[in-house]
């Protein structure tokens, strides 16, 4: 190992994992743009189900997890990338709940959500799977090196 | 190398107070100059005009012959520990041991390798992941000297950094900021209004008192050869007793006590004869048996010493101390010599020497 990787290394028992926290950060932000976009086809009472509802609540859910996620793979915790793996998966389903549904309804001045409005969704919510997904990756890669890093260490000290 | 001079400088505030007079110092390179005086004497001024944190109102401040009078304090390339650590609480130790060199934009690598190596000078490594709050006031002061130390600064300057301190931590700080200027070898400048601190850490000490230099020399020379009245009460503890007395008959007659003079000190005084001076005696050069009686009025048990107060008759008060365990009681009289004696003159109060022929 090179010493610039060693120090890279070590330099991590020190230094936050910022990088995956300002992922899910960013996951967050695509997702705010997601949520303050989608109602905005409300045509003819369309969304007023309790599809909405059930929408609004994840969304808080969502910001919730993915505030506490970040929060937890900036101290390079591995669980907290699993629940992002997770997360991403769900924005990826969400694509099929209310924007697919919506674009696919028709009411008599047409498509509930317009084309253009429904792919600009599907690339909020594949945006923010993305950081999500990228931000887990990130965090199990540096937490394994770390990880070994410091036992390594703890070798070397016994 | 880093040599410090500060050349006929003064402080003048907007409102026409003067806090420092003439300030004249030579630092040698890898010297430990302490700023010593009571409060308000203008020893933090001084070192703030230094650091840039105050404007120089006249004179020159030159580091390794470069004038730097105006310079600002960031192009000054040193470093200051303040007496309120000055830490950031949000960060661990280790962001704050980095961040002026992460405010550098130096390469993280080369910062992590000068705050671990910071960290263990200090004893400070497994402290790196915590934050200021869960730290003692020891180790934060320490991790303000490591904060300095990782940008490797031509010269520290410490604002009374031990001013915050327990009285054991204080002393266990001042050996470590001792070992630190052994290791480093650097140029630094200490102020403390503690003459301890200022005898046991410095090269040379700078006493001063209202904005004047009253004397720079070794601690031994402040301690030894006080030039003044002021110099002889600061440094020592408990301070010098002073004696107003009158000089005559080759002795020195004072309230309650005469003196007799050997050959030299009656040489010393020689200008004086028949005229009043005063005396000075450090507590620590009063030894039991003698002519001269200190009436007890309080006994306070040190160890190794014991301190004596009393008087000498008409209210001529004096301070002793006295090697080994006594218990003398309120009343009691206790026979005492002087072993030296300081001479200063009534009325400049600067110590009266033997003229050198």
């Amino acid at each position: 190992m090179s010493e610039d990787r060693y120090t890279e290394l070590d330099r991590m028992r020190f230094t936050k994992n910022t990088q995956s926290s300002r992922l899910a950060l960013l996951a967050i932000l695509f997702d705010v743009l997601f949520f303050v976009s989608v109602y905005k086809s409300d045509v003819e009472n369309y969304y007023y189900t309790i599809l909405i509802g059930a929408s609004i609540i994840y969304n808080l859910v969502f910001l919730l997890a993915t505030f506490l996620a970040s929060e937890g793979v900036k101290n390079y915790k591995t669980g907290y990338s699993w629940l992002m793996i997770g997360l991403g998966v769900i924005q990826i389903a969400r694509i099929f709940i209310i924007p697919m549904n919506a674009h696919n309804a028709m009411v008599a001045s047409g498509p509930v959500m317009d084309t253009f409005q429904f792919i600009r969704l599907i690339v909020y919510l594949v945006a923010s799977a993305a950081c999500l997904f990228l931000s887990a990756f990130i965090n199990l890669q540096k937490s394994r090196a770390l990880n070994a890093h410091v036992a390594s260490l703890q070798g070397q000290q016994a | 190398m880093a040599e410090l001079s500060l050349q006929h400088i003064d402080k003048i505030y907007d409102n026409n107070v003067q806090a420092v007079f003439d300030f004249n110092l030579e630092v040698k390179d890898g010297e430990l100059i302490v700023l010593v005086g009571p409060s308000g004497c203008g020893k933090s001024t001084t070192l703030r005009m230094v650091a840039g944190l105050e404007d120089i109102s006249r004179g020159k401040l030159f580091l390794d012959g470069e004038d730097i009078t105006q310079a600002p304090a960031k192009d000054r390339d040193m470093a200051m520990v303040f007496q309120n650590y000055a830490l950031y609480g949000h960060m661990t130790i280790y962001e704050n041991m980095a961040f002026s060199l992460t405010l550098r934009n130096e390469n993280p690598n080369v910062i992590h390798k000068k705050v671990l190596a910071s960290a263990e000078i200090l004893d400070l490594t497994a402290q790196l992941n915590k934050k200021p709050s869960q730290l003692s006031g020891g180790q934060r002061q320490r991790v303000a000297m490591g904060r300095s130390i990782v940008r490797s600064p031509k010269v520290f300057l410490f604002d009374e950094p031990l001013s915050n301190l327990d009285a054991k931590l204080r002393s266990a700080t001042r050996r470590e900021i001792l070992l630190l200027h052994k290791r480093l070898d650097a140029t630094m400048l200490y102020v403390t209004h503690d003459q301890t601190e200022a005898l046991t850490l410095a090269d040379r000490i700078v006493c001063m008192s209202m904005g004047h230099v009253q004397q720079v020399g070794t601690p031994l020379e402040l301690y030894d050869t006080p030039n003044n009245k002021f110099v002889a009460s600061f440094i020592g503890l408990p301070p010098m007793n002073m004696f107003d007395v009158e000089f005559r008959d080759g002795a020195l007659h004072g309230k309650g006590f005469e003196v007799a003079l050997s050959d030299e000190q009656k040489d010393t005084l020689s200008a004086y004869n028949g005229k009043a001076i005063t005396l000075g005696v450090r507590p620590e050069d009063i030894a039991e048996e003698g002519s001269i009686t200190i009436h007890v009025a309080t006994n306070e048990n040190l160890g190794m010493n014991t301190l004596v107060h009393g008087d000498m008759g008409e209210g001529n008060r004096i301070t002793a101390k006295l090697r080994g365990w006594a218990n003398y009681r309120r009343g009691d009289n206790v026979n005492v010599h002087f072993t030296k004696m300081h001479f200063f003159d009534r009325e400049t109060e600067n110590a009266i020497r033997k003229e050198a022929k």
